[in-house]
């Protein structure tokens, strides 16, 4: 596109004459996973030459959209019309090949292959058929030149910073004749200087007639690109606005939602003596710097922020599965030497991870095994080397009966429960043998409304027996309305610590993104090279 | 089992049958089989023929069960059936040589023996626990090395010859003889299984095994010393090897040196027809030993119908794969 060498600036309104219709329409789509309604019903459309954002909590379903739009994921119901023709069983590639180009957070890049080559992944060109490397280098030059972006075509990507690795997947985004560009989360790991190209560059796609979908919970920069945003909540889609017509606090509270109080219980918080005090910590990846926190018996310890800024792997650091490079641990008041999940589960501290499938579970073993597996060195499960079975099937069963797991069964294969009684069975491991505190990572993520409740009900019943809980959770409303106390985190830092009246959605929100309005870069007009070819 | 439980699980003739077949489809398999080869050749049904298959069952039975532990920790072991060419050879050299020195050493000789081939099952496993646990190195390209590594072991130190004249105390003991009317190598076999049955119900290490197979980061994150289980359970597999490969040495009543040709192969395969799940956690002593009984009755009536030796090596190869196509099929219905 653009290879006359139009003038961008004086094409700026163009996409007005642009072919009449949208290029993208979506009406009453669908789409459950098991367990979870992702998208309920949700209409979007986007029109050639613009902005349009995705705004919404983590879990609201933006990505799910995206990835219905992508083709990643088939859609249980609605129309897809693209280009005014309605579309069934998208793949990926069928996508990419009508133009439409998603760069999700999650990359798609080969790490072992230079930048060059991963640009031309899957459309390599040849001649004879032989790769033809000089011509596929100089157009990754070239391509990577107009981008404005710093990035080596020689270097191997592994060698890469998460930000030119970001890079190098916008550009091969824009390889291809690009009429639908998705970015999710594109400035998560861009300087301000790199964001400042992105966003002439988006200009110019915009001027051109493309269509972005733009996800981001940066409220500078939406406000700042954005010609309309539409707010998802709990995969409902609640408004699309107009981008200049609406102010940040309308915005949030769109997003926020007025919440069903009564999903949580009430909480009798006895804050007793510290049980764990995190001082200094400093990771060895980096993603948590200078971290200083600690959780009290008898309270539930919140700590809130967005999706990377470092607060699962704060707790994961805690339990021993991530090295740490600097700072101390205190148990009870001693200090840690040894971090590894033996020595702090024989210490009374547990960790249920969020990914249960990948970190959780023996899916193809029975209920009964995996609430035990983290007890077998317990006098109570065996002597020695000696399993005692009988104690076991009457402790796990008595564990099980007071979870709620239905059917209260011990002997089925994990793999055949559903989420939520999935998650019990994981807790359960915390009451199998005497821990006292207990870190909780995203603790209902991807289970349904019953389950979670009960899962907040075990969560008082342990504060009552004297437990420290600490709940890192993306979901906000569940950390606001169990924790005593909110710890937020934004970019490896603690950036703050809320109390009694100070918990509320607004002061979080406002940590998170307080920096951010402060040094977004002002909207700027592109500075366009003359011929500059993006395809 | 593999026909049956397919069309089972493919025509959707509901869970329950498809359930019943996973379970049971292998023996259901196994008769039908039998019932075939019969009817071409009646012999195959006679006692004679029927203890015969017992017997035969018994050395793959030990076998498959070495297998089946490690595989249930997501790993298999390539060089389990030169591992039983390098103990036999070295066990008969240790007990000829013994008993060339001073013939009235033979009980020494014999434990020597014995106490030879375990110290090396033991060696080997160690090399290749260690190996695949702590230097991370998988267990394809481990047990691919020590394959070669034994292989090389073995034709050495038998200069490629067999080690003829083994005592035939030895033979006795291990092959010929019985306890109770039982051949020897039925009672080892039974021994060896209800060890391994126990050790995987009742001990922590077993069960550790199952968990460290079924998901190794879970295993991680529930504090088991997956790195210490996964080395011993690579030391229990080629014990059991050294095992089995005793008992051949006993049955030839030589040290041969490509003693364990096809051993690594029918291992394999029985442990996997008989169900053990090559993505780990899922196995059992039951599970070899059926497997084991499967292979063992499928070349035997071969050979009784006359199968040419080459068209049999086909159809087992077959059988294999069509074992892990229905351990795919058995997971979606688990």
């Amino acid at each position: 596109m653009a290879e006359d060498g139009r003038n961008f600036e004086s094409s700026l309104p163009d996409y007005m004459s642009e072919p009449s219709g949208n290029l993208l329409e979506l009406t009453g789509i669908s789409k459950r996973f098991p367990g979870v309604l992702a998208l309920d019903n949700v209409d979007f459309d986007l029109r050639h030459g613009e902005v349009h954002v995705l705004f919404g909590e983590n879990g609201a379903g933006k990505s799910t959209l995206i990835n219905v739009i992508a083709g990643t994921f088939s859609p249980d119901q609605g129309r897809f019309l693209y280009q005014g023709r309605e579309r069934r069983h998208l793949t990926p590639h069928q996508a990419r090949v009508m133009g439409i180009s998603p760069v999700f957070q999650e990359f798609s890049l080969v790490p072992e292959m230079t930048v060059g080559e991963n640009l031309f992944l899957g459309r390599e060109r040849a001649r004879f058929s032989f790769l033809n490397k000089r011509a596929m280098s100089s157009k990754a030059r070239e391509v990577i030149a107009e981008l404005g972006f710093n990035l080596d075509p020689a270097r191997k990507v592994v060698t890469l910073s998460r930000a030119h690795q970001q890079m190098v997947e916008i550009a091969k985004a824009l390889l291809t004749d690009v009429r639908l560009l998705i970015l999710d989360e594109p400035t998560a790991s861009l300087t301000e200087a790199e964001t400042i190209k992105l966003f002439a560059l988006i200009d110019r796609l915009r001027a051109q007639g493309v269509g972005i979908i733009y996800v981001s919970h940066r409220m500078g920069e939406i406000k700042q690109i954005a010609d309309r945003i539409s707010v998802l909540r709990d995969g409902r889609k609640i408004a699309t606005v107009m981008a200049d017509a609406i102010s940040d606090t309308e915005l949030v509270e769109l997003m926020a939602g007025r919440k069903i109080d009564v999903l949580f219980p009430q909480v009798d918080h006895r804050p007793a003596e510290t049980l764990l005090e995190v001082s200094n910590l400093t990771l060895a990846s980096g993603i948590v710097r200078d971290v200083s926190f600690h959780a009290r018996a008898g309270e539930i310890t919140g700590i809130a922020g967005l999706v990377g800024c470092g607060k699962s792997e704060l707790i994961r650091a805690v339990f021993g599965l991530v090295p740490i490079a600097a700072g101390t641990v205190r148990l009870f008041g001693k200090e840690t030497t040894s971090f590894d999940p033996a020595s702090m589960l024989r210490a009374g501290v547990c960790y249920f991870p969020s990914d249960r499938v990948a970190e959780g579970l023996a899916l193809a073993r029975p209920i009964r095994e995996n609430v035990s597996m983290a007890a077998l060195d317990l006098p109570g499960f065996a002597r020695g080397q000696l399993l005692r079975r009988n104690e076991e099937r009457q402790t796990v069963q008595d564990i099980v009966d007071r979870l709620r797991l239905r059917p209260a069964q011990i002997e089925p294969a994990v793999g055949r429960l559903s989420g939520g009684n999935r998650q019990k069975v994981v807790l359960g491991r915390g009451l199998a043998r005497d821990i006292k505190v207990f870190l909780f990572d995203e603790p209902t993520v991807g289970i349904d409304v019953g389950a979670k409740l009960e899962i907040y009900e075990l969560m008082k019943t342990l504060l009552e027996m004297g437990a420290a809980i600490i709940l890192v959770s993306s979901e906000l409303p569940e950390v606001l309305h169990l924790s005593n106390r909110v710890y937020v985190m934004h970019h490896a830092q603690m950036v703050a610590e809320l109390t009694g009246a100070q918990i509320n959605e607004q002061a979080v929100l406002a940590c998170f993104f307080r920096d951010e309005n402060q040094t977004a870069p002002a909207r700027q007009a592109a500075p366009v090279p003359a011929g500059a070819t993006v395809a | 089992m593999s026909e049956p439980a397919a069309r089972a699980a493919g025509v959707g003739t509901g869970r329950a049958v498809a359930g019943f077949m996973a379970r049971y489809g292998l023996i259901v398999a196994l008769v039908v089989m039998e019932a075939g080869f019969a009817i071409v050749e009646p012999l195959v049904l006679s006692p004679g023929n029927l203890l015969n298959i017992v017997q035969q069952t018994s050395y793959i039975a030990v076998f498959a069960t070495a297998q089946m532990v490690v595989i249930l920790t997501r790993g298999f072991d390539l060089s389990l059936g030169t591992c039983v060419s390098t103990v036999s050879v070295a066990a008969a050299l240790v007990m000829t040589g013994m008993v060339a020195a001073n013939p009235a050493n033979l009980p020494l000789a014999l434990v020597m023996g014995v106490l030879t081939a375990l110290g090396i099952g033991i060696a080997v496993g160690l090399f290749n626990g260690i190996c695949i646990s702590v230097l991370r190195v998988n267990a394809f390209v481990t047990t691919l090395g020590s394959f070669n590594i034994c292989f090389g072991i073995a034709t050495t130190i038998s200069d490629g010859r067999p080690v003829f004249d083994v005592p035939k105390e030895f033979s006795e003991l291990m092959y010929s003889g019985t306890i109770l009317g039982v051949p020897a190598p039925v009672v080892i076999a039974i021994v060896v299984l209800i060890g391994i049955h126990l050790m995987l119900n009742w001990t922590v290490f077993g069960r550790s095994l199952c968990l460290i197979g079924g998901n190794p980061r879970a295993a991680a994150l529930a504090g088991l010393p997956s790195r210490r289980y996964l080395t011993m359970a690579y030391v229990v597999c080629s014990v059991l090897a050294a095992i089995g490969a005793l008992m051949l040495t006993a049955r030839t009543g030589s040290g041969e040196p490509n003693l364990g040709g096809n051993v690594t192969l029918q291992s394999i395969a029985a442990a996997v027809i008989g169900g053990v799940s090559l993505r780990g956690g899922v196995g059992s002593a039951y599970a070899a030993a059926l497997g084991a009984l499967f292979v063992t009755a499928l070349s035997n009536g071969m050979g009784l119908a006359r199968i040419d030796g080459y068209i049999q090596q086909i159809i087992l190869g077959c059988v294999i794969i069509a074992a892990i196509f229905v351990d795919r099929l058995r997971s979606g219905v688990r």
